[in-house]
């Protein structure tokens, strides 16, 4: 016993000596933090290596969590590109700057700066870049997609980011519809064009007004909507029910009597006409035939139930609509991305009993019709 | 530890109050249908006798071990083991088979059916039976009962989740499923009969005495199944046939103003994409017909008693009144669109 004794008071005093010093680190740390004397200001750099290490983190962060993001869809569409480059021009302009344009000088003073996009980005692959604009990043301002059930939205800025560096100036502004603002002429017509509420994004860039449609098949057309459908979405969206990336941070930026406004506006314009040849053999036919008699065997009503031309104000005209907007909503309601609202519910319980060629073939036949052009419902019963 | 007494007296007292579950509309112990009167009869006598063999049992065990020596004497000879344990099972046994073969009979008949399409299966099965009276055809479905009358003159029309009888009068019944297989149990009136995808059974019912009975699905059939019953009830001949005459005919045109606009809503708001109302533009078959859906006893198969606020209530917030049912919820009418509605819809009477 006795033997012994030296040898574990050594270790006891290690073990002390350790404890004591682990008790002083802790309590110089917290009278550091507490005396305020670290400098927080992004007036000065971070120390190099400190600038060094959080690059390096981030790097390899982005490398591995990227690598479990899904196949991106066909980033080549050149409908998810104008979808992108306009949402671009709305969200991320104000820190990155639109191509050709100098730094803005409020983000140029962020720490880190936001990087001139044209050349950071031709060196990411679309995963690492959809993972970016969907999560964001910490110790930076990138913030994360404001509605993450929305990665078809994200998938469209990817598409956007990759063609960028290519991208001249003024390719950039035609492909964002800056060339498209500035006609409309009517009650609403300053507030849609970006003129009476400051910060607004243009709701006619995307949308268009009563001679142009919207700038991409994903952008639904406005026009001669029923009002109160119009002012249900604006409200959805701004209450974060109905989510999304690009129209909520609009929505919010409006009043309830801007929303009446501008949806009595759009309301009132006409459609522009568009025909649009059948996608494929039979499926416009096909969606007739589910539009009018649905198929009782999978429990699937007709759609013109809810959607005939004689519908209520609060349900959308679907007559003359995009198909790929249709076919994207469709998609969203089966993933139960719009059950946060009393009417997508009972819009999710059917879409989810639809089958992929059934989806396609409603929207189709939809989109195959004039504006305002649905059967009415006396119409449809044999 | 409990007190001997107050166990005993739990144990008495069980039984009585289990026994008092016995009464009531889904009881197969008060019949009032002809099979279930012979299926009950069935019950009382193999009852009986099962008691009767028990008591002798007893009595045998009792001689066995406290009887007078010549008595367990006569008890262990070759001569009481061959009459009272072979002949008398055999003789007993074969009887009560026999009887009970024959109250089989006096029920359901089996018929396949092709197994095509089920409308095409049923008009052949409806096709099948003597075209001189009633018909009816009961199809599964998940959650509730599909109702189909062929009248002795011909018409056939639908109804849904309640079944109406007339005394005395046998009258068959197609039993079919659309989807899974569901079990139709009257305890009541009949032997239950399963319905199973690509058949058409027949179960014949005659209701003894006027009166409600309570049916329920006997075969787990997914989400809902418990919350899927329905009610029959039998009726004088006479009462049945104005019954009859006014379920055929198409729905009334509605009375009152807030009627009219829940008709307004019915028609627009998508109803009418599952639901029919004959005489209206709603023809849907995907869900139950609601022609006469005022006139019922009951809402949701059996779920809520048919009134206003239990309409109003089932049509906003179905999902939580009978969970996991494939009708969307409509929490997109106000109350006063709901009460409109309500009226309207219970006012097809």
């Amino acid at each position: 016993m006795r033997d012994t004794r030296p040898e574990r008071s050594g270790w006891r005093r290690l073990l002390r000596r350790g404890a004591l010093a682990a008790v002083l680190v802790l309590v110089a740390g917290a009278l550091f933090v507490r005396s305020g004397l670290y400098n927080v200001a992004a007036s000065s750099d971070h120390w190099p290596f400190t600038t060094w290490l959080i690059d390096r983190v981030r790097v390899h962060s982005v490398d591995t969590w990227s690598s479990f993001v899904p196949a991106p869809p066909s980033l080549d569409d050149a409908d998810l590109l104008a979808l992108g480059a306009a949402h671009f021009e709305g969200g991320c302009t104000p820190c990155h700057s639109r191509p050709g344009d100098p730094a803005n000088a409020i983000a140029a003073a962020m720490l880190p700066p936001p990087p001139p996009l044209g050349t950071v980005v031709g060196s990411m692959d679309a995963k690492a870049l959809f993972w970016i604009v969907k999560h964001g990043l910490k110790y930076t301002a990138m913030p994360a997609w404001p509605a993450q059930q929305r990665d078809d939205e994200v998938w469209a800025v990817t598409a956007f980011l990759v063609r960028l560096p290519e991208l001249s100036p003024r390719a950039y502004r035609e492909l964002a519809g800056m060339t498209r603002t500035g006609q409309a002429v009517q009650d609403g017509a300053e507030l849609a064009t970006g003129s009476e509420s400051v910060g607004l994004t243009e709701c006619v860039r995307c949308h268009g007004d009563a001679e142009t449609g919207p700038l991409s098949g994903y952008v639904p057309v406005l026009n001669a909507q029923p009002r109160r459908y119009l002012e249900r979405a604006l409200a959805e969206y701004a209450d974060a029910q109905r989510p999304s990336g690009v129209m909520q941070p609009v929505a919010t930026l409006l009043t309830p009597a801007e929303r009446r406004r501008l949806a009595a506006w759009y309301a009132g314009l006409a459609a522009p006409r568009e025909d649009r040849p059948d996608p494929a053999p039979g499926l416009v036919e096909e969606g007739r035939r589910l539009a009018r008699e649905g198929e009782p065997g999978t429990g699937l009503p007709p759609c013109l139930a809810c959607h005939a031309r004689d519908h209520p104000e609060s349900f959308p005209s679907l007559a003359g609509q995009n198909p790929e907007y249709l076919l994207g909503q469709l998609g969203l309601f089966r993933r139960g991305a719009r059950d946060g609202t009393v009417h997508g519910q009972i819009m999710g319980v059917i879409a989810r009993r639809l089958g992929d060629r059934q989806a396609q073939a409603a929207a189709a036949y939809f989109a195959s019709l004039p504006a305002g052009g649905a059967p009415a419902l006396a119409e449809i019963a044999p | 530890m409990r007190p001997p007494g107050l166990r005993r007296a739990a144990c008495i007292l069980a039984p009585v109050l289990l026994a008092a579950g016995c009464a009531g509309v889904q009881s197969a112990l008060e019949p009032a249908g002809v099979e279930a009167v012979h299926i009950d009869r069935l019950l009382r006598l193999v009852t009986l006798f099962l008691a009767l063999v028990f008591a002798g049992v007893l009595v045998a065990t009792a001689i066995a071990l406290a009887g007078p020596h010549a008595w367990r004497e006569k008890l262990a000879s070759e001569h009481l083991v061959v009459h009272a344990g072979m002949v008398f099972p055999l003789v007993a046994l074969s009887v009560l088979l026999g009887y009970g073969i024959w109250v089989m009979g006096q029920g359901g008949s089996a018929q396949a059916g092709v197994g095509l399409r089920l409308d095409e299966d049923i008009a052949a099965a409806f096709e099948a039976l003597p075209a001189s009276g009633l018909r009816i055809a009961v199809t599964g479905e998940r959650w509730w009962w599909r109702v189909e009358y062929v009248t002795a003159d011909g018409r056939r029309f639908a109804s849904a989740n309640e079944l109406r009888l007339p005394v005395g009068e046998p009258v068959p019944v197609l039993l079919a499923s659309a989807d899974v297989i569901h079990s139709f149990w009257v305890p009541k009136l009949a032997g239950k009969l399963d319905m199973i995808p690509g058949r058409v059974n027949t179960l014949t019912l005659e209701a003894t005495a006027p009166g409600v009975s309570r049916g329920q699905c006997a075969e787990y059939c997914g989400g809902a199944h418990a919350l899927m019953s329905f009610f029959v009830v039998a009726m004088p001949p006479a009462e049945f046939a104005a019954w009859l005459e006014r379920e055929a005919a198409p729905a009334a045109e509605p009375a009152t103003r807030a009627a009219t606009a829940g008709r307004r809503l019915f028609m627009t708001h998508g109803c009418a994409g599952c639901h029919a109302i004959r005489g209206t533009v709603a023809r849907g078959t995907i869900g139950p017909d609601l022609t006469h859906v005022g006139g019922r006893l009951s809402l949701g198969a059996g779920v809520l008693p048919n009134e206003p606020q239990a309409m109003a209530r089932w049509i906003r917030d179905t999902a939580h009144v009978k969970p996991e049912n494939l009708m969307p919820p409509f929490a997109i009418f106000t109350d006063a669109e709901l009460r409109d509605l309500a009226t309207y819809l219970e006012g097809l009477e």
